[in-house]
């Protein structure tokens, strides 16, 4: 998506540690890396909705599925 | 009566019906192969012989005397080890849960039963479904019969692989990003995403909740038929099951390809993933065999490879991080690192970006669905190239992301994985059928007249 920024080392430190992954980040620091890089890679190449009202899939639904 | 091992669902199910073939008989052969096979191959990481031949011998005398439990009464079947078979410990290939044991059957375990299956055991996979082959976990990874050194795909693989060396009748995979049909394709047997919701996924360990599908796989396109009408159907208890009943799978496979209206997904492999020579040239051979049958191709556009698979990435590692952040808080070095990296990612991800994937997603979904309107079926590549070597980690790396799988189970429609032919290097390549919701038959039927044409079901690798 457009305006989607890289993570830099700070910012790849900072959320691995919010979501709790201390112990990942002293042990498997290149691994954590790579997810990182993973999850960037793949929002910046998805593209937004076209249309600002498009509805998320699937949706909210009460009863039966598809 | 020889060859047991290559009998197919269908042929073994009519001869033990009919007293012609013993089940126990069968099952001792099976067994002979898989203990000279599998040490090479490792497709099992639990083979539970002894039950089996027991069940075998109940089979055979439930027969004896006239009691007839089903359409797959005596057929032998391996179940990949993320589907929980009671009394046997589901691993999904990890160590964090290598004591696991399941107390009751997966519902599509119990339905193959209920039907007169028997299963022989629990299959490799990659690691939770998710990754490449590793050899840093408890179990080797599953090796391609038709090359011991090369990929078998995945993650289903001991499914792919046991199936294509004649171990077992017929196999469930689970597919969330093409783990069904990519060792089908890398394997040269069949292999179907059924449409979304089809198949209960109750009892099966979950990788991503609005991605998972259970398929069967099979080494002809009438057993895979055969096994969707025995495990499909409706069930209150999984959240994502479809209120539509089964359908008659069986029912159209002779009826050809004439008056069928193709769409050929040409970009996929032409602009978006360039396959490799022998990839391409396979798939316009499947085209023209088509056409000259009777069916009509046009040319189809859906959104870019690209796309699809970034949707189904963000979704997928979102949705793989809320069920398995926990573990990766407390036991990181309990995984390999392959699935680790893969785990992992999902705490990079925001609410937002889950969100806007998942509407994304809905446009695609109207994507395929407007180039469906005008078409019967959807032909495209599965994979680009032909499988890597197993031991080439930057081969797999490179070629694994090199398919057209995702972007059906970003929609839900069902697809269905075969070979195309054969390499230069004598390994299997493959082509694609994608339907429309819940038209499973009409794949089917195009699959049999492909595989008719082709003489597919008759290609087996040459192992001694």
């Amino acid at each position: 998506m457009e305006g989607v920024m890289t993570m830099d080392k700070t910012i790849v430190e900072l959320l691995a540690r919010r979501a709790g992954l201390d112990k990942a980040l002293a042990q498997f620091p290149e691994d954590v890396a790579a997810a990182a890089k993973q999850a960037s890679d793949s929002v910046a190449k998805m593209k937004a909705p076209s249309d600002p009202r498009a509805e998320p899939w699937p949706p909210m639904r009460v009863g039966a599925g598809l | 009566m020889n060859d047991l091992h290559w009998m197919t669902v269908a042929e073994v199910a009519r001869a033990i019906a009919a007293r012609n073939l013993s089940p126990v008989e069968l099952m001792e052969a099976l067994l002979e192969r898989i203990a000279r096979l599998d040490p090479k191959l490792n497709a099992f990481i639990r083979l539970d012989a002894d039950v089996a031949i027991h069940a075998a011998r109940a089979a055979e005398a439930e027969i004896a005397s006239g009691r007839q439990r089903g359409p797959l009464h005596g057929v032998p079947v391996g179940i990949k080890d993320i589907i929980d078979v009671a009394g046997l410990p589901t691993t999904c290939h990890s160590k964090l849960l290598i004591d696991n044991i399941a107390s009751t059957d997966a519902v599509c375990v119990s339905r193959l039963r209920g039907a007169g299956a028997i299963v022989l055991g629990k299959l490799s996979t990659h690691e939770f479904a998710i990754g490449g082959p590793s050899f840093d976990l408890p179990w080797p990874p599953a090796r391609n019969p038709w090359n011991t050194d090369h990929h078998p795909g995945g993650s289903s693989s001991g499914s792919g692989s046991g199936l294509a060396a004649g171990l077992f009748s017929m196999a469930l995979g689970s597919d969330t990003g093409g783990s069904v049909r990519n060792p089908a394709s890398a394997c040269g047997i069949v292999g179907l995403k059924p449409t979304y919701g089809l198949v209960s996924r109750r009892g099966v360990f979950p990788l991503s909740f609005t991605l998972d599908h259970v398929g069967p796989m099979t080494r002809t396109v009438a057993d895979n038929a055969l096994m969707l009408g025995v495990i499909a159907g409706h069930d209150p208890v999984d959240p994502g099951s479809a209120a539509t009943p089964a359908g008659h799978y069986t029912s159209a496979l002779e009826r050809g390809a004439r008056g069928l209206r193709v769409g050929f997904v040409r970009h996929f492999h032409e602009e978006d993933m360039p396959a490799e020579p022998e990839v391409a040239a396979a798939l316009e051979h499947v085209a023209r065999t088509l056409q000259t049958l009777g069916a009509e191709i046009r040319d189809v556009r859906l959104p870019t490879l690209g796309e699809f698979a970034a949707v189904n990435r963000v979704i997928l590692q979102s949705e793989a991080w809320a069920i398995h952040g926990q573990w990766l808080r407390e036991r990181p070095g309990d995984y390999g690192q392959l699935a680790r990296r893969r785990l992992m990612s999902g705490a990079f991800l925001s609410a937002g970006d889950y969100v806007q994937a998942a509407r994304r997603r809905l446009e695609m979904i109207g994507a395929v669905e407007a180039a469906l309107r005008d078409v019967d079926f959807l032909l495209c590549a599965s994979a680009m190239d032909p499988p890597c070597r197993i031991d080439d980690p930057e081969a797999v790396e490179r070629t694994y992301p090199r398919q057209a799988r995702t972007p059906f189970n970003v929609t839900g429609h069902p697809a269905l994985a075969m070979m195309s032919g054969l390499s230069s290097g004598g390994l299997p390549l493959s082509v694609q059928f994608v339907g429309r919701y819940f038209a499973e038959a009409t794949l089917f039927q195009v699959a049999r007249e492909w595989e008719r044409a082709a003489g597919m079901e008759n290609k087996h690798p040459p192992l001694t």
